[in-house]
């Protein structure tokens, strides 16, 4: 099969203006029409004309408007989502003691940490705890803090060889000093994430937050109407090398994130439950910890939350239309938490719903709590659009483009 | 308006009623919102009082000469704004609206006034912005 990248040359070399403004390119092995080019309004950015809306901002201008002259007048939509991302983690690399040690059993403020890679490598999973914890402080607040540029106690141990022959170290880092420390979040930004209530007659405490006994409260957590994949819900824009804001400072889209999925009920061409993911990475030197937070949730244990935005190039009407989606035209389903298994949908409600504090399910009022930031995402989509109107951040072309067609395996219990 | 009091007792006054004399001599309306009683015999209570502001003072200070230690409670729940990101888990959790949105701005808002201590919203804040003063 002839690449996208041969059919665009090709294209380039036999229709060199395919269209009056317009230009096509290949994606998948599907042909994109756009009214604008990534390169056009990088150069909109450069000479600071360019036109950028928020995800929020743009729902009553696609109203009044219509996405055709709306397509035409904006360049970037910006998005943002700041909430709970377990799967969540830095890569650090302390630099080498003298004499050098292996490092093999590796502790920062008493979390244990990977001591499976390289001699002075390590992994800072978020969820990690102290040794015999479960909660507290934890991974996240170990990254948290470095982003502070506060002091960390480094703890290790290792074998001792021929080469690193030292047995133990027990030190102080800043972030400012060790060599390397950049994020890599294997699943970022869910596309969306079912209600969490409890039909129990006691407390549960789950990764969705306290959930009272029968059905007093229910959780949810997406931005909605300002989340990125819910705006771009078929990743038209968002692929491998989509540079985004990510923890306060410069990241990259890098792969699909785990668990991602596309086989997903849509309403209104958006997923009704989690489907897509993106795995994201950034240089931690960069970022601010007030967009990369550490959270203790009570009985589940420790998480991060990491302020994501995401710029969407308005390169026709189509991405125009996706981007004026608002609250109430996203959907999710309520699934009871208390049900160890199979957890049904009991009823499906919009964040418009969701989001007024209330909603009713069998002529009972169940009062709703966000587990994700709103004012954070609206915060974080905002900084992004300054970003671009000051020219200060360019968008990039994604260099692959992710699966259309994924459905999730089930762990296989076998005896051999 | 309800003003909300802390009365501590002692094993000498643990047995008076309070919300007797609320009720007899005041013509105040008591509302029990949490009693704990220790195994020494002391403990507290705390009471939201609806009524006359004048009366409600007398009251105390009847309540003093009984020998009960009485505080208003007026910042009773305390928040560290430096702490809170605005998630509004806490929102959902409170049995009588304390923490609602801004709907202009989203912030997490807080109204003292509603709380009635039951300390619900504490384990179910992620960054621990919370705080119970009783």
């Amino acid at each position: 099969m002839i690449p996208d990248r041969v059919l665009n040359i090709l294209i380039r070399i036999f229709f060199p203006i395919t269209y009056i403004n317009h230009e096509i390119f290949i994606l998948n092995r599907q042909v994109i029409w756009m009214s604008k080019t990534y390169e056009q309004i990088n150069e909109r950015i450069r000479s600071g004309k360019a036109v950028v809306y928020t995800a929020e901002e743009v729902i009553d201008l696609v109203r009044s408007k219509g996405a055709e002259k709306a397509a035409e007048e904006v360049d970037v939509v910006t998005t943002g989502t700041f909430g709970a991302m377990c799967s969540s983690g830095a890569f650090v690399n302390f630099g080498h003691a003298s004499p050098p040690i292996r490092m093999t059993d590796i502790r920062l403020n008493e979390v244990v940490v990977d001591g499976g890679l390289a001699a002075v490598d390590t992994y800072i999973g978020a969820t990690a705890t102290a040794q015999g914890k479960t909660g507290g402080y934890g991974g996240a607040h170990v990254i948290e803090d470095l982003i502070a540029h506060k002091r960390i106690h480094l703890q290790a141990t290792g074998p001792g060889t021929d080469c690193y022959v030292r047995r133990d170290i027990d030190t102080w880092i800043t972030i400012d000093d060790i060599n390397d420390a950049f994020l890599f979040n294997p699943r970022n930004c869910y596309q969306n994430y079912s209600i969490a209530t409890n039909t129990s007659s006691r407390t549960i405490y789950t990764y969705m937050g306290k959930l009272l006994p029968k059905m007093k409260n229910a959780s949810y957590s997406s931005a909605g109407q300002l989340s990125p994949l819910l705006n771009d819900p078929h990743l038209a824009t968002i692929g491998m090398g989509t540079r985004i804001f990510f923890g306060g400072g410069e990241g990259y889209v890098t792969w699909p994130g785990t668990q991602y999925k596309t086989n997903v009920e849509e309403v209104n061409g958006v997923p009704v439950a989690g489907a897509r993911t993106l795995a994201l990475i950034g240089d931690m030197k960069q970022m601010d910890p007030k967009y990369v937070r550490g959270l203790d949730i009570t009985g589940y244990g420790v998480s991060m939350a990491v302020g994501v935005g995401v710029p969407i190039p308005i390169l026709n009407k189509d991405i125009m239309e996706r981007c004026a989606i608002s609250d109430d035209m996203i959907f999710a389903d309520m699934v009871d938490y208390s049900q160890p298994t199979d957890r049904p949908p009991m009823a499906r409600y919009s964040y418009s719903q969701l989001r007024s504090g209330r909603v009713e399910y069998q002529g009972k009022t169940i009062r709703t709590s966000a587990l994700s930031s709103y004012h954070g995402a609206r915060e974080i989509a905002n900084k992004l659009k300054d970003w671009i109107e000051h020219g200060e951040f360019l968008l990039n072309q994604p260099v692959m483009s992710f699966p259309k067609d994924i459905k999730l395996n089930k762990l296989q219990e076998r005896r051999c | 308006m309800d003003r909300k009091y802390k009365i501590e007792f002692e094993e000498a006054n643990v047995q008076e009623s309070v919300a007797y004399i609320l009720v007899s001599e005041f013509d105040l309306k008591p509302n029990v919102l949490k009693a704990e009683i220790s195994a020494d015999g002391s403990g507290i209570m705390i009471v939201s009082l609806v009524g006359d502001d004048a009366k409600l003072d007398t009251a105390v200070d009847r309540l003093r000469q009984e020998g009960f230690v009485v505080n208003e409670m007026v910042k009773h729940i305390s928040r560290d704004e430096a702490l809170c990101w605005n998630c509004g888990a806490c929102i959902s959790i409170c049995p009588v609206g304390t923490f609602s949105f801004d709907e202009k701005t989203w912030e997490v808002l807080l109204d003292n006034s509603k709380c009635i201590s039951c300390g619900a919203c504490l384990n179910a804040c992620s960054v621990h912005a919370l705080d119970l003063h009783i």
